[in-house]
């Protein structure tokens, strides 16, 4: 190894191993672990109103959902307008135990984690399920069937009494080392838990893409013939890149159901379906870090929409009725925009900054 | 002694008959040649041995196995040992030249997904391993300076040597090249006859080489086999060929 380890400039590789590392230099390191504990500790200088926490901790569910639209269709090449309907199934998957075992069981108020773990594997299994029809269909033809399923999810949703019709399922408040979680730490303490869970997750996923079951993913998305010719099984792979992208879904619906502390499908619509996969695009597809800034330009945007159009109905007659139609309006705009300006999406802000700071302190 | 044989191998596709009757066998160790004007069915043959199709009758042995059953898939082909170049390039655009070979290596590297997860111990090391395996590939198919470069965004020559060197990378006792020349400058034709040659030489491959560069066929081949219309017209020696009136026939006309 070279003599100077903190710049990225002037250094060389002499083994496989060193080669393999996440951070190439100790700055690199540093900085993100800095990061990480200030991510940790904020809330402990900063006390935000519930309203405010409240949408942070909606970013970071929304982060590990696409983080799985991401590595379906990011890196897999298979487009997914059904993935509300996988984060649905993981979140009714809780609600289904609160209806059983009654909403005040120990196993869901104490093993709340292993709640959460089997509804990731519920979302993997219906993830393989709708999966299936990929061993033949490609493309759009398989975007059909990723929205017959949230078509046919909405509908068992609605009419089902076991799932309430719809109508909110309670999901009860958690116990802690410290005793039940109450109404003042609620939000703090899922914050706590879903950033846990994104830090566990997006390690996982950015080892898993230096490994055999991360480069075969996009093998299948670049050419699934020569994919196949070189060992994998092409159908096999895409069923796995369904369930990897269920499982991440269930966690996010799980933890959205605690958070929630309910139930209820309108937050499993087609609609959920197309912001998350307009996430993905203003985050970036096909790269780990644009999971995380998808969501949370998206979500800013949205706030910062709402506010506008609280100003804007002073202004304007009521009739016009400008806040519904502002949403959509910039919401559709925005993605028109980067898909013409930016498809590589904000990710690629990010790759430009970095190399631009890369060689510091040298020009080139 | 024979690696492959293949064995009256017909292939219809409705009622078209896209190989009839076709026997040839690929010598260990050495050389061997398709060659035959467009639509022959050269490529359907290497697609029938690499288990894209499956032949309507015939057989197709290697080793103990018959590929020409509907069994073998060509993930299950690329297994036994025969590797494939393909005509028209069909690399991972997306990826780097080190990924693109690193994905042959898919079916060595065995740790499962918690240990990819965690990518600590087994994984690391196994990968560290393979990427040896890989950069050996690399420095003899003379490829170090696009080691990092996305494939997508190479020269043309440079993507069919990438190609050459993945199929390599699967360690195969076999290897198929659908003309591996075409569409080069005589620079870059020049050096890949010199990596065919070392292929075979240095690491002991048996080649099953496409070309339409008759001139190349004629120079490094021990074996030719033409097709023409799905039936073979000649084999044997490059001097019997040259010297076969069937096969001068169906490459310049009758006189």
């Amino acid at each position: 190894m070279s003599a100077n380890r903190w710049l990225a400039t002037g250094n060389y590789y002499s083994s496989y191993k060193e080669e393999q590392r996440i951070f190439s230099t100790h700055s690199d390191r540093l900085i993100f672990t800095l990061f990480l504990l200030s991510l940790f500790i904020w809330p402990l200088f900063l006390d935000l109103s519930s309203k405010y926490m409240l949408v942070i901790d909606n970013i970071l569910v929304a982060i590990i959902a696409v983080l799985g639209l991401n590595l379906l269709t990011g890196f897999a090449g298979l487009i997914s307008i059904g993935h509300a309907a996988f984060v649905g199934v993981g979140a009714y998957t809780v609600a289904s135990f609160s209806t059983v075992i009654g909403d005040n069981h120990v196993f869901l108020t104490h093993w709340w984690p292993l709640v959460i773990l089997i509804a990731g594997l519920v979302g993997a299994v219906f993830g393989a399920f709708v999966g299936l029809p990929s061993f033949r269909l490609r493309h759009l033809y398989l975007l059909m069937a990723t929205l017959s399923f949230q078509i046919i999810f909405q509908w068992a949703i609605n009419f089902s009494s076991f799932f309430n019709q719809g109508q909110t399922i309670f999901v009860p408040r958690v116990y802690w080392l410290t005793g039940k979680v109450m109404r003042k730490e609620h939000y703090l303490f899922w914050y706590y838990v879903i950033l846990v869970v994104i830090v566990l997750f997006g390690f996982g996923i950015r080892n898993l893409l230096r490994t055999r079951h991360g480069r075969c993913l996009v093998a299948v998305r670049d050419n699934d013939r020569a994919a196949d010719a070189m060992g994998m099984h092409p159908g096999l792979t895409k069923v796995y890149a369904f369930a990897l992208s269920g499982f991440l879904a269930g966690v996010a619906g799980a933890l959205h159901a605690y958070l929630y502390r309910g139930v209820g499908f309108e937050s499993f619509t087609l609609h959920h379906s197309i912001v998350y996969l307009a996430m993905a695009i203003v985050g970036g597809m096909g790269t780990l870090n644009g999971s995380f800034w998808g969501p949370a330009a998206i979500q800013i945007l949205e706030l910062q929409v709402e506010n506008l159009a609280e100003k804007a109905g002073h202004l304007f007659p009521s009739n016009m009725n400008l806040a519904t139609a502002l949403r959509p309006l910039t919401f559709g705009l925005v993605i028109v925009l980067f898909l013409m300006f930016e498809p590589r999406g904000i990710a690629n802000w990010w790759r430009i900054v970095r190399s631009y700071v890369k060689l510091w302190p040298f020009r080139y | 002694m024979p690696l492959l044989t293949v064995t009256d191998v017909t292939l219809t596709f409705g009622g078209l008959n896209a190989l009839s009757h076709v026997s040839m066998t690929f010598e260990e160790g050495l050389i061997t040649s398709i060659i035959g004007p467009n639509g022959a069915g050269k490529t359907s043959l290497l697609n029938c041995i690499s288990g894209f199709y499956h032949p309507t009758r015939g057989d197709i042995t290697f080793g103990e196995h018959d590929l020409s059953l509907a069994y073998f898939s060509p993930h299950q082909v690329s297994v036994l040992g025969i590797a494939r170049a393909f005509q028209n390039l069909e690399l991972f655009s997306g990826m780097s030249v080190l990924d693109n070979l690193l994905l042959a290596r898919h079916q060595n590297l065995k740790y499962n997904l918690l240990q990819a997860l965690v990518y600590f111990g087994k994984a690391s090391r196994i990968e560290a391993e393979n990427r040896a395996y890989v950069e050996e590939v690399i420095d003899f198919m003379e490829l170090e300076p696009y080691r990092h470069k996305i494939v997508g965004n190479l020269s043309y020559g440079v993507q069919k040597r990438v190609e050459v060197a993945r199929a390599l990378t699967l360690g195969p006792k076999l290897l198929l090249l659908d003309e591996p020349m075409a569409g080069m400058n005589i620079e870059e034709k020049e050096d890949m006859v010199r990596f065919i040659g070392d292929i075979q030489q240095e690491r002991d491959i048996t080649v099953a080489l496409i070309e339409h560069d008759l001139g190349i066929v004629m120079d490094i081949s021990d074996q030719i086999y033409v097709l023409d219309f799905g039936e073979l017209i000649g084999s044997g020696t490059p001097e019997e060929v040259a010297n076969n009136p069937k096969v001068i026939e169906a490459y310049i006309g009758e006189e």
